[in-house]
């Protein structure tokens, strides 16, 4: 039997993140900037919303897809808050875009500045997923550890900022926040580093800061974008 | 944990190009992986173990290259590969480095079997993309 070799030279997961890409240009349109939140089990990432909500206090409109494996326990303790929807996976150990895209769907539509994936507690997997964010943010926590950077190269290496939680903590761990900051830099020398405690509200301004700078700095690219395509119609 | 997603992707990609070729079998799936592809070889077989039956065509074998972090630095333009997960130029010191290779779960080639009657057609055919094709019969 002949033989035929298709030489495809592809990522595998080309078209996934086309249409990551396709969905972080409409999110960018919308003028709805989107955080992928990222840590281990247990970090904090859902005190950290909570802290966020209460720190804007409705100052932006903010909207949350939280990603379980089982329960809508996060989408309960941040209903209080903020529009949540709920995205349970039944044992996917990451969020794909076609889950957050459903989950888009059921939340209620209005003009979000912020919308917050919550993604699964897992430091592996999700690191391999566009979700059409704008920057991936890696929480890690003080009882962690400060050599988790190194250890999930990955994960670290893709994303943009990272917050350092519990720092409340800190006297009784031994965490060191310059080591955890070293090693992470290593890897991600452009990475961002806020601390932050979610149950005492520090940090907050720093984090919230981050987060609307970074925005503002969105808003002026699609503008900056639409205003050159704009001259070059005028021009032509 | 995420391997057998990734293998499903992947034999979705596959069985198109086999419907694409009129396919009788699937001889070999060569796919790359690197140091920040996030995946393990050895679950990516296991996976794929699992996974095959639910495949249309025949599957014999994947095989997975493992290739090195591939960097170029933006600073001095010098290539390298580095060693651990230390993003410093070790020519000039700079971190400003951009990936090269290493960091994606890629499928290189798919060898199918086909019917001598089709492999004539096959050149013809360039539904694929980009995908270039070369036939390998039998003398």
């Amino acid at each position: 039997m002949p033989t035929t070799t298709i030489a495809v030279n592809q990522d595998v997961l080309a078209a996934k993140k086309q249409r990551a890409l396709e969905q972080r240009d409409r999110f960018t349109a919308q003028g709805t900037f989107v955080v992928n939140l990222v840590s281990s089990p247990g970090a904090g990432k859902t005190s950290l919303l909570q802290a966020t909500a209460r720190h804007w206090q409705n100052r932006f409109c903010v909207g949350v897809l939280v990603g379980d494996i089982a329960t809508d326990r996060d989408a309960e303790r941040l209903r209080p808050y903020v529009p949540v929807e709920q995205l349970t996976t039944g044992g996917a150990c990451h969020l794909e875009l076609s889950l957050v895209q459903q989950g888009l769907s059921r939340l209620p539509q209005q003009q979000y500045d912020f919308l917050f994936i919550e993604n699964i507690g897992n430091l592996v997997c999700p690191a391999s997923h566009d979700l059409g964010e704008h920057v991936r943010v890696v929480v890690l926590s003080t009882t962690e550890g400060d050599d988790k950077p190194g250890k999930y190269p990955k994960m670290f290496r893709t994303s943009q900022a990272m917050v350092i939680s519990k720092s409340d903590l800190l006297p009784y761990v031994p965490f060191s926040v310059d080591a955890a900051i070293q090693d992470a830099r290593l890897i991600q020398p452009d990475l961002v580093t806020i601390l932050t405690s979610s149950t005492r509200d520090e940090g907050l301004q720093d984090w919230c800061q981050f987060l609307e700078d970074a925005r503002k700095a969105m808003l002026a690219g699609r503008d900056a974008a639409q205003s050159l395509m704009t001259t070059q119609k005028g021009a032509s | 944990m995420h391997e057998e997603s990734l293998i499903r992707s992947l034999l979705r990609q596959v069985e198109e190009l086999a419907r694409q070729h009129q396919a009788t079998a699937v001889a070999e799936i060569e796919v790359e992986v690197g140091p920040l592809s996030g995946v393990e070889p050895l679950l990516l077989q296991d996976a794929f173990e699992r996974l095959r039956d639910e495949f249309s065509w025949p599957l014999s074998e994947l095989s997975v290259l493992q290739v090195g972090l591939d960097v170029l630095c933006r600073s001095c333009q010098t290539e390298s590969q580095l060693q651990n997960f230390r993003f410093v130029c070790l020519q000039c010191g700079s971190t400003s480095l951009q990936i090269l290779r290493g960091d994606a779960f890629r499928l290189l080639n798919v060898i199918m079997e086909v019917d001598d009657a089709i492999t004539a057609r096959v050149d013809t055919d360039s539904r694929v993309g980009q995908a270039a094709i070369s036939s390998a019969g039998p003398p």
